[in-house]
């Protein structure tokens, strides 16, 4: 659980700094840091579903 | 044709620009603080200063160019020092403390520290870029 408490420290802080680096108006970058908080997090979990049916040893 | 644009642009940089872009590398929110850019300060320098003790807390090591490295070790350590340096002061005050460069590969949070220790330096490097346009007048 503590995993996906510091995966989401980490999306947030970095969808943060690239909702303020973007342009357009106020409302346009927040819903870029949205979209981009919400991508890191989608992404991590589909691969981390995709890793646990992978025969690692 | 995009070339003699962007020399024309970099022409009209004035110095203040490339002082706040230093300004920007070297402490993290600075460059935006100098400008009155109180809010933008704030969040980008907020982000990358946690992101780095939150690195160093997590156990994660920074990267350097050593003695030891020779050739292709040497261009390894390379890229990674790269994104770290992107900290500005804060890696080099902790190169020059020796502090954040052992190596702690037997905590769990290992690697979680190195990835946030890396991306403060490249988000830093982001900061510094739209504290330079902003000095330069290409970004409202």
């Amino acid at each position: 659980m503590r995993h996906v408490l510091w995966m989401t420290l980490f999306a947030s802080l970095t969808a943060v700094v690239f909702g303020v680096v973007a342009k357009g108006s106020d409302r346009q970058r927040l819903i870029y840091g949205v979209k981009v908080f919400a991508e890191f997090m989608v992404i991590a979990f589909i691969l981390g579903w995709i890793l646990y049916f992978l025969p690692l040893p | 044709m995009v070339t003699r644009e962007m020399d024309h642009a970099a022409e009209k940089a004035p110095g203040r620009a490339w002082m706040l872009g230093v300004a920007a590398w070297a402490v993290p929110g600075l460059g935006h603080l100098l400008q009155g850019k109180w809010a933008r300060a704030l969040l980008l320098g907020g982000v990358v200063w946690v992101m780095f003790f939150v690195g160093l807390a997590f156990g994660g090591h920074l990267f350097r160019v050593g003695s030891n490295d020779q050739g292709f070790s040497a261009i390894l350590q390379l890229l990674p020092m790269s994104a770290n340096f992107g900290a500005g002061l804060l890696y080099i005050g902790c190169w020059l403390t020796n502090t954040g460069f052992a190596e702690q590969a037997q905590r769990i949070t290992y690697e979680y520290g190195n990835t946030f220790l890396l991306v403060a330096g490249l988000l830093n490097y982001l900061a510094m870029l739209d504290a330079f346009d902003l000095a330069a007048g290409r970004k409202q």
